[in-house]
């Protein structure tokens, strides 16, 4: 009887060499495929304004109703009958850190999924960073690089990661400084409360966030029936269920709990927060979390 | 084993259920190898799994399950035997086998065959030749020895005989036949009924080289037998016997049946305890029990059960004396006439040759008559006088006319009921004061009381009675003035009966009423055959064939090839030559009955001998070997424990958890069959809210705006997330709140309940099937719009000819409906101002045109903001992916890029939507808005 998920197979190893050799050979295809989904989320942004995050003014424009209150400008609508928002310039300047979760829970991959959920998250990671170096942002690895602007950022950022070591499993957060932004790709298994105590500084500094929470249908589903053995693979803690299937629906409860936990928190803070499937494409997560990172638009915004 | 009827082979092997403990602690000790799975959510499953132990074990069941197939095993191997019988103990150089196959071994013959096969195969074993005898048989048959292949032939093609066994005969042969063979075993297979000659037919049999006697008779003996039946007046009596052994009050139901074979009465026979004989009624009016043709005991497959009847004891003989002469020349006139028709019915005539009395009444009395009728007969010859009175003493019915000569005949006591005055009287005439008399009532006392009285009868002249002091209970039948029209009396064992009128109608209108018929009847009927004629008595030459015989369950079947005619004789024997049943011709049968009328049924007795004896009892082999059944049970428990160890780790519901998939292996019927069942094709169309039929209320009950389901799940979810999105602008922004969208299937969801139905063209989705397309056609004309998106306004190419495939497909659809001519929506057109002031109708792009129904006749003559016209356009058609732009995720964030990416473009599109909706649900109202200020203004506000 076929398993319903393992560790996938090129990133399971544990020592370093064959780790980094195994994700060199995997980190050109990424590359090729990060610039096909850049392709068509380019394509619907073609004339691209150049308003949105940024510290300096751009321009006032009407108010749309829909729009929060707080990002009226009352100095310039106290001027006349209309009232008007204060655009800012997209910051050329604007710093983006990218980072994904490098922990062995992130290897894991079941029948139903395309792709282990690792692989899915330096796609989207590497995809993004094609992005935002084409429009000229600084992006950057914590821990891994300083800030930087290249038109090959993407290319630049998978060179980083072959010749890093062991990657530590929490970045290293200090460098992050107010007005940037952070995309996190992992799967935030642990406990809320442990998530948020390494993203809190993040907040504290005014730094936005915006996590994508990258699932395995099987996690989300959980298809297991009978006896069955569990093993986690960070811990390598091991549990054995006489019948997985009665225990499927409260472990779903819990699992969206955390979910919603984690979203709801991230509202709160004014990041997002992105759920990406790893039988999805991720294109689904790319042009999301890029409307995140972008000004909103129009009716039905934040 | 003594409870149960099992035998092993291998007993020894039984002691391998020692076992069973040693593998039911290792069952327990060794749970099931559970499944091993990677999961990083672990943390969670923790706090799920605490609540939870996990078993360690085999649950109870399964090693219940296995320790049953265990033993199962174990018995199987000990090779046991269900029901297995004795051998006959076989000595000897030979076999004989006599078989009773008379009428009594009928109904368990198969039990016969079975027992006789059991000692033919114990003489295959002792390698012994076999003897075959049936005792019903011809005497010439071939008896053997056979071998055993043989010998079951020929017991396979013997069958029961309806006739008695013919011991003595048989008995002499086998013993013939045994002569050369010392310590012979006889096995005798008797019916249990004795015979005449028994006990020197068995002499005859044992005295020889018998070595061994094996005796087999039935445990009882349930026959009834029917011997003999009388046809009385008021009911039809037969006596049935039973078998001495049967002692114990008993109950049958026994019925009559007519010539073809119906069941017309039904009686009950009660044997008392200890009575070996009983009498059966059958209380039946007189011309159901002529019809009666055989008489039958219920549930007795068996000859002797069944009694044949023929004319004999049918119909009575009526013999006719007359002296008139002329009765040839004027037949109403003879005195006979009236007579002969009113009994031709239901009786035979008899007539004589002569009308000298001296030869006539010898010659009716041959053919022993129930019944004498005399017309006008006066005094008699004294010798026929004689015979006359005896025949009537033992029982005969002699019916009189009155008539001139009887009244000119003086008094005889003995063939005279009453005393007559000499002479006779009339009534009425030229010459008479006195009225003809009618008849009244019978009496009571009578036989005739139930009869309805004649009362259209009257009497003109007839013979008086002298008054007598027992004139009263002798009167049958009286006329009005209380004299006496019919009178009768008992003589010995017969009646004596007299009409005191003529049985022409010259003296009175009786024998031409309905009612002479009826009378005569009921004498009839109390009349009694004297003995039955014969088949000898009839005198006929020559011998009567077979026409019907009774076969040994009891049926009537057509003769076989050994019956032979029956000659005529006292009363022939049964044999297999002359079978019960019918003899004769389709005009006149006789009965030929198994039962002699004094036939009883006794057991038969063992015969005492000094041979060793073995007694058995007639039984099926009924041996089972159970070593089959029982490997089938412990492979159908393997099969279960297969399935449910495959259950337990959760093969099935792990296989229904994960996307649907081919069923790759069928190593088990059962899994391939439940994986038939689990992977069905998913239906790929998107599971939206459909209204169906019982959800129709609820679909009108909210304006709701559809889309179409194309099929393809990233299109059908735009679809809905956009009208979604262009539904929440709705309520935000107008006063109108439509609920969710509906998807509609325009193959088969009804169309009706939406103003407006978005069509997304997808040229990978199948066509719609012309049926579908009437549906959409006939949904526009009566009122209904359908958006056309083509969603191609940038990969539609260049030049005029160029077409997408989406726009190709949209021409395709178009093509098979009624569309009217189309144009881009003009400047003033009506749609451009029903809620905002829109140039055009953007999409997620930009810049293709809206188009809709052109209105030639709409005229715009003053200018005005808004040309005038009618109507709603039935169909618009757009290349800007309106949906798209629409559309918003669950957060409420717009799901795509407008292109160019203009936010106004959204607000636009979502401005567009608007429009449509007020345009479709307020038609041409806003067109009739733009006079308001004019009217307002002649109000004088």
């Amino acid at each position: 009887m076929a398993r319903v998920g393992e560790a996938a197979p090129p990133v399971a190893a544990r020592d370093a060499l064959a780790r980094a050799r195994l994700r060199a050979s995997l980190v050109p295809d990424l590359l090729v495929e990060a610039r096909r989904v850049v392709n068509t989320v380019i394509a619907g942004w073609h004339g691209r304004r150049k308003r949105g995050i940024g510290e300096n003014f751009w321009q006032f424009r009407p108010y749309v109703e829909g729009e929060t209150m707080s990002r009226i400008d009352w100095r310039r609508s106290a001027r006349d009958d209309h009232i008007y928002v204060r655009d800012k310039e997209w910051e050329a300047a604007h710093t983006v850190w990218l980072w994904a979760d490098p922990s062995p829970s992130m290897l894991y991959q079941s029948r139903g999924a395309s792709v282990s959920k690792e692989s899915r998250a330096l796609v989207l990671i590497l995809a993004l960073a094609e992005l935002l170096s084409r429009s000229g942002e600084r992006i950057a690895w914590p821990g891994l690089s300083d800030p930087f602007t290249a038109r090959n950022g993407a290319e630049r950022l998978a060179s980083y990661l072959l010749h890093a070591g062991e990657l530590p499993a929490r970045p290293n957060l200090s460098q992050l400084r107010r007005f940037s932004d952070i995309v996190v790709a992992g799967d935030f298994l642990d406990p809320v409360e442990e998530t948020f105590e390494w993203l809190d500084p993040l907040a504290q500094r005014g730094v936005r966030a915006h996590l994508i929470e990258i699932s395995d249908p099987a996690e989300e589903s959980f298809p297991y029936s009978g006896r069955t053995e569990f093993t986690d693979p960070e811990t390598g803690q091991k549990l054995t269920a006489g019948r997985a299937e009665t225990l499927a629906e409260d472990y779903r409860r819990l699992y969206t709990a955390r979910r919603q936990e984690l979203a709801s928190r991230c509202a709160k803070l004014g990041w997002s927060y992105t759920v990406n499937h790893t039988d999805r494409l991720a294109s689904d997560a790319l042009v999301k979390v890029h409307m995140a990172m972008t000004a909103d638009v129009g009716h039905g915004g934040r | 084993m003594g409870w149960l009827p099992i035998s092993f082979g291998f007993p020894a092997i039984l002691f391998g259920l020692l076992a069973l403990p040693v593998i039911w602690w290792l069952l327990r000790l060794t749970p099931p190898k559970p499944q091993t799975e990677t999961f990083p959510p672990l943390r969670i499953l923790a706090r799920v799994m605490r609540k939870e132990e996990t078993p360690h074990q085999s649950p109870w069941w399964l090693t219940l399950l296995r320790l049953l197939m265990a033993a199962l095993v174990i018995f199987a191997l000990a090779d046991p035997v269900f029901n297995a019988r004795e051998a006959t103990p076989a000595s000897g150089g030979a076999t004989a086998i006599v078989i009773d196959n008379g009428w009594a071994s009928a109904p368990d013959w198969e039990v016969r065959v079975a027992t006789a096969e059991r000692l033919i195969d114990d003489a295959n074993d002792a390698g012994q030749p076999v003897v075959l005898a049936f005792t019903a048989e011809q005497t010439n048959t071939e008896i053997g020895p056979f071998d055993a292949a043989t010998a079951r032939e020929r017991l396979a093609a013997a069958e029961p005989r309806p006739v008695p066994v013919d011991r003595p005969a048989m008995f002499t042969r086998v013993a013939q036949a045994l002569e050369a063979v010392p310590d012979a075993t006889v096995a005798m297979l008797s019916d249990g009924l004795a015979t005449d000659g028994d006990e020197a037919a068995f002499e005859a049999l044992l005295a020889g080289s018998a070595g061994q006697l094996v005796w087999i008779e039935p445990n009882e003996l349930a026959m009834i037998g029917v011997r003999e039946s009388d046809n009385l007046a008021d009911a039809f009596t037969f006596s049935a016997v039973r078998s001495t052994t049967d002692a114990l009050p008993r109950q049958a139901t026994a019925a009559a049946f007519d010539d073809r074979g119906r069941r017309i009465a039904e009686t009950t026979l009660s044997f008392g305890a200890g009575e070996t004989e009983a009498q059966g009624q059958f209380r039946v009016p007189f011309e159901l029990r002529n019809d009666f043709v055989s008489i039958a005991v219920d549930g007795q497959n068996q000859a002797a059960s069944v009694y044949l009847l023929d004319e004999n004891s049918r119909r009575r003989r009526v013999g006719l004396i007359s002296q008139a002469e002329a009765d040839a020349a004027q037949p109403l006139l003879s005195p006979l006439y009236y007579i002969r028709r009113a009994l031709e019915p239901f009786s035979d005539l008899v007539e004589p040759s002569s009308t000298d009395l001296n030869e006539a009444i010898p010659e009716i009395l041959e053919q022993r008559p129930a019944m004498i009728v005399m017309a006008d007969v006066g005094t008699l010859p004294d010798t026929a006088r004689e015979r006359l009175v005896e025949w009537m003493n033992e029982g005969g019915t002699l019916v009189r006319f009155a008539g001139s000569r009887l009244a000119a005949a003086g008094n005889d006591e003995e063939l005279l009921p009453v005393r007559l005055r000499t002479g006779e009287r009339a009534l009425g005439g030229a010459l008479s004061w006195t009225e003809p008399q009618p008849v009244t009532e019978f009496p009571s006392t009578g036989p005739f009381a139930d009869l309805a009285p004649p009362t259209e009868v009257t009497v003109s002249r007839q013979v008086l009675a002298e008054p007598t002091a027992d004139i009263v209970e002798r009167t049958w039948a009286n006329l009005a003035d209380g004299t006496p029209l019919i009178t009768g009396a008992p003589r010995g064992e017969g009646t004596l009966v007299l009409f005191h009128v003529t049985p022409e109608a010259t003296w009175s209108s009786l024998p031409i009423s309905g009612s002479f018929v009826e009378i005569l009847r009921r004498i009839v009927q109390l009349s009694r055959n004297q003995g039955r004629i014969d088949a000898s008595g009839e005198g006929a030459a020559g011998s009567l064939a077979p026409y019907r015989m009774i076969a040994a369950d009891g049926q009537l079947v057509p003769p076989g090839p050994e019956a032979r005619p029956l000659e005529p004789g006292q009363r022939p024997a049964v044999t297999i030559e002359n079978p019960p049943g019918f003899y004769g011709t389709e005009e006149g049968v006789v009965a030929h009955n198994l039962l002699a009328p004094d036939a009883t049924f006794s057991p038969i007795e063992r015969p005492e001998t000094g041979l060793p004896v073995t007694t058995a009892a007639y039984a099926f082999d009924e041996a089972v070997d159970l070593k089959g059944p029982l490997i089938a049970a412990a492979l159908a428990l393997m099969l279960l424990d297969t399935l449910a160890v495959f259950w337990m780790g959760g093969m099935f519901a792990r296989r229904s958890g994960l996307r649907p998939g081919p069923a790759q292996t069928a190593s088990l019927v059962v899994a391939a069959l439940a994986g038939g069942l689990v992977f069905l094709p998913a239906n790929a169309d998107a599971q939206d809210a459909q209204p169906d039929d019982e959800a129709a209320i609820a679909a009108i009950s909210q304006t709701r705006i559809a889309y179409v389901v194309t099929g393809n799940g990233s299109v059908d979810a735009v679809s809905r997330a956009g009208l979604q999105g262009l539904t929440r602008y709705l309520v935000e922004k107008t006063a109108l709140e439509p609920a969710d969208p509906a998807g509609v299937d325009i193959e088969t969801d009804e169309l009706a309940f939406y103003p407006l139905i978005y069509w997304p063209i997808d040229e990978t989705a199948a066509m719609p099937s012309e049926a579908a397309l009437a549906r959409v056609d006939a949904y526009m004309r009566e009122g209904g719009t359908v958006l056309f998106d083509t969603r191609d306004q940038y990969s539609n190419g260049f030049g005029a000819d160029a077409a997408s495939p989406s726009t190709q497909r949209l021409r395709d659809i178009l093509a098979n409906m009624n569309v009217p001519p189309l144009e881009p929506v003009p400047q003033d057109h009506v749609l451009t101002k029903t809620f905002f002031i829109m140039p055009d109708f953007p999409g997620r792009f930009a810049g293709g045109p809206l188009w809709v129904e052109a209105s030639f006749d709409a005229a715009n003559p003053d200018n005005r903001p808004v040309r005038t016209g009618d109507g709603v356009s039935p169909i618009m058609i757009t290349a800007n992916d309106l949906a798209g732009a629409w559309a918003i995720d669950s957060s409420g964030a717009p799901m795509f890029p407008t292109v160019p990416a203009d936010p106004m473009q959204r607000v636009y599109a979502y401005r567009a939507g608007v429009n449509i909706m007020m345009y479709m649900l307020t038609g041409n109202y806003k067109s009739d808005q733009v006079h308001v200020p004019i009217l307002l203004e002649r109000l004088g506000q």
